[in-house]
């Protein structure tokens, strides 16, 4: 949101990420046959601007977080392109064509921070020797630079720098998060999909490393996508918001246009479930029924048609296009 | 779903303080001991639930919230753990005075439980059914046919579709907020007075959770039991909550209607943990914090446990504990700081 920030579209967007797919083979009997997949992720369109933070949300199992790991190909992509410019004016080079060598180079661009940096973190070995093991392997520093970068790193995060020789056990749920990132921007990344990096910490845990997310992102130029479920914290957090639903977009907005002027049913609805700290406010939720259809046999018309209050016959006849201009809010419904 | 809300006085009409609470409890203190040293999970809790009322108990991890839970079913592992002090009062009776066989009695029956993980709450290898017909023959000497369809009469009320056929189910073929929904069957089978809701909506998507609240909501109206829910979730409380006790270190910092504490919360935790939401800053404003972390039950801090992280401590709350005392002018309402009208300008 602020000045600095580029506006997407044109060439200068860090990611565009065209059909993204990640399909998952599910393999029967003593032969292994394969008898069909889990269409986890299922044709993703979204651009990521330099500086911005995107954020998917969605119930379990809507493929958020399969989308966030597809990208950095911790899970080879089954289809789809992700066009990656490094700096404003690159020529794009395709994630998905790379070998794995050719990857190596670009993955210190691109971090992932987990939910639970505990097991994330090798229990046997140092803080320091976690953070600081990127930076040998891809022979940034070492000795005692190497020393000096981690001790930084652990600096910048809010850690003092003596624990560097202390173990991930020794530390609380909040600290161990800022380990992770620490070790995250030990390579100077562009990059940092935060994979419900703050769902398990407690409020006032959360809160610090919040800000102290941002103020990275201000002072590293950092782009975030932040696969989260607390839509109070991602209202908080993003400059826009993808609302996935069974391995699909449904609505892509900025974040002021998601929250107060939502489309999509699903969205609507999702919104609706959202608590608010405020007794004399209590939310009226818009119920829900039903359950998430299977992602091995999706239904051929909208996958929401059948939860969906204001489903009409149309819907189940095909699947709806995304409606609204390229690159600002769409939404995926046929009766917009 | 009926979403009318009961904050409005009418619809609980017991909120005078001359109610006797259905539970209360009076300085309550579990520890559990080992070679590191005691740790005072709970150590001096005093709360009330009124009849037919909500209190919602929030505070973060380690601030004794389950463990108090858990002490009032006495389900507190023993070793390590020990209620070393304090009264539980059911109905005006000592729960702690009570044998083996006689807390049997209440637990599941009068008393009833749901956490936050049911699949670990559930038994794997028995139907749905099973375990509701399990729990009405133990408490209330149902025949099995008889048991059987109670059992899916419960399910239905729970909202769970064909229940006929989900009570053969095993809870492996059940989806998350169903095996919570089957939690909640079990637990309100035997009509409990008082349930105790463990964080039961956290590992649950927030279409579930409302779902979820707005069943408890509504099966609590019906039956006009209480229910003691336990959360680090404020806008959960402001769902649900008449009362809310907001616990810190093993004790009750505050105690107050869910609408006084949300107005204007008066101890500096509460505050903290209030001006930490993000629902409440602007886009462009860093989210205030609470600075440090909550002290092992180990080492907790002398004087006032919040000293070491509060904005306005002296040297009097590094010494000096503080009690939890009524606020001026408003005997319902308790906070234990030594500077209330300080706190209040924060």
């Amino acid at each position: 949101m602020s000045a600095t920030k580029n506006k997407l579209g044109g060439s200068d967007n860090l990611l565009e990420v065209k059909g993204l797919k990640k399909y998952f083979p599910i393999h029967k009997g003593i032969l292994s046959r394969h008898v069909g997949d889990v269409k986890a992720v299922d044709g993703l369109d979204f651009n990521l601007g330099r500086q911005e933070t995107l954020s998917l949300v969605g119930e379990s199992g809507c493929g958020k977080t399969t989308a966030g790991r597809t990208l950095l190909r911790l899970y080879d992509p089954t289809g789809g392109e992700a066009l990656y410019r490094p700096d404003e004016g690159d020529a794009p080079i395709d994630l998905f064509q790379l070998d794995k060598r050719e990857m190596r180079a670009y993955r210190r661009d691109l971090q992932i921070i987990f939910q639970d940096p505990y097991g994330s973190l090798n229990p046997r070995i140092t803080v320091g020797n976690s953070i600081g093991e990127a930076l040998s392997v891809h022979g940034i520093a070492r000795g005692a630079e190497l020393d000096d970068r981690v001790e930084q790193l652990l600096e910048r995060v809010g850690m003092r720098a003596e624990v560097s020789n202390r173990y991930p056990h020794e530390f609380s749920g909040g600290q161990r998060q800022r380990i992770g990132i620490a070790r995250a921007l030990a390579l100077n990344p562009k990059l940092i999909v935060c994979d419900e990096a703050v769902s398990a910490l407690d409020v006032s845990i959360q809160a610090q490393v919040i800000n102290l997310l941002k103020d990275l992102q201000d002072e590293f130029g950092l782009s975030y996508i932040f696969i989260a479920h607390d839509l109070s914290v991602v209202r908080y957090l993003s400059d826009r918001v993808a609302v996935m639903y069974l391995g699909r977009i449904v609505e892509i907005g900025t974040t002021d246009e998601l929250f107060s002027n939502a489309q999509h049913p699903y969205t609507k609805a999702l919104l609706s479930a959202i608590p608010i700290p405020d007794p004399r406010r209590r939310a009226k939720h818009v119920p829900l029924t039903g359950d998430v259809p299977s992602p091995i046999n999706p239904p051929k018309g909208c996958h929401f048609a059948a939860r969906c209050v204001v489903a009409e016959k149309g819907c189940f006849e095909s699947y709806p296009v995304m409606k609204g201009p390229e690159g600002g809010h769409q939404a995926a419904c046929h009766l917009l | 779903m009926a979403s009318e809300f009961q904050h409005d006085p009418k619809h609980l009409d017991l909120k005078k303080d001359s109610d006797q609470p259905l539970l209360e409890l009076k300085s309550l203190q579990t520890h559990f001991f080992s070679d590191e040293g005691t740790a005072r999970a709970v150590d001096g809790v005093s709360y009330k639930i009124l009849p037919g009322e909500t209190l919602g108990v929030v505070g973060e991890s380690g601030s004794g919230k389950s463990v108090t839970a858990l002490s009032i079913m006495q389900l507190v592992p023993q070793p390590p753990g020990e209620i070393v002090g304090g009264e539980i009062l059911f109905k005006g009776e000592s729960l702690l005075g009570k044998t083996d066989e006689e807390m049997r009695k209440i637990r599941g029956n009068e008393i009833a439980m749901i956490f936050q993980e049911p699949m670990t709450a559930l038994n794997p290898v028995y139907t749905v059914g099973d375990q509701i017909v399990e729990t009405v023959r133990v408490h209330r000497g149902l025949d099995k046919e008889a048991a059987r369809v109670h059992a899916i009469s419960m399910l239905e009320k729970v909202g769970i579709p064909s229940p006929k056929i989900r009570v053969d189910e095993y809870p492996h073929q059940l989806s998350g907020g169903m095996r919570q929904r089957v939690m909640i069957a079990i637990a309100m089978s035997c009509d409990p007075s008082l349930l105790i809701a463990d964080e039961p909506t956290t590992a649950l998507d927030v279409t579930i959770q409302a779902q979820i609240l707005d069943l408890i909501r509504d099966l609590q109206k019906e039956a006009g039991m209480s229910v003691l829910l336990i959360t680090h979730d404020l806008a959960v409380v402001a769902e649900v909550a008449h009362h809310v006790a907001v616990m810190y270190a093993g004790k009750v910092v505050e105690y107050a209607t869910a609408l006084e504490l949300f107005d204007k919360p008066a101890h500096p935790y509460s505050n903290g943990l209030f001006r930490s939401l993000p629902d409440l800053a602007g886009p462009n404003e860093p989210l205030a914090t609470i600075p440090g972390m909550v002290p092992p039950a180990t080492r907790f801090p002398s004087g006032c446990r919040f000293h070491p992280r509060c904005p306005i401590a002296t040297d009097k709350c590094k010494t000096e504990e503080p009690k939890l005392n009524h606020l001026k002018g408003n005997a319902g309402r308790t906070v234990a700081c030594h500077y209330v009208d300080e706190a209040a300008k924060l």
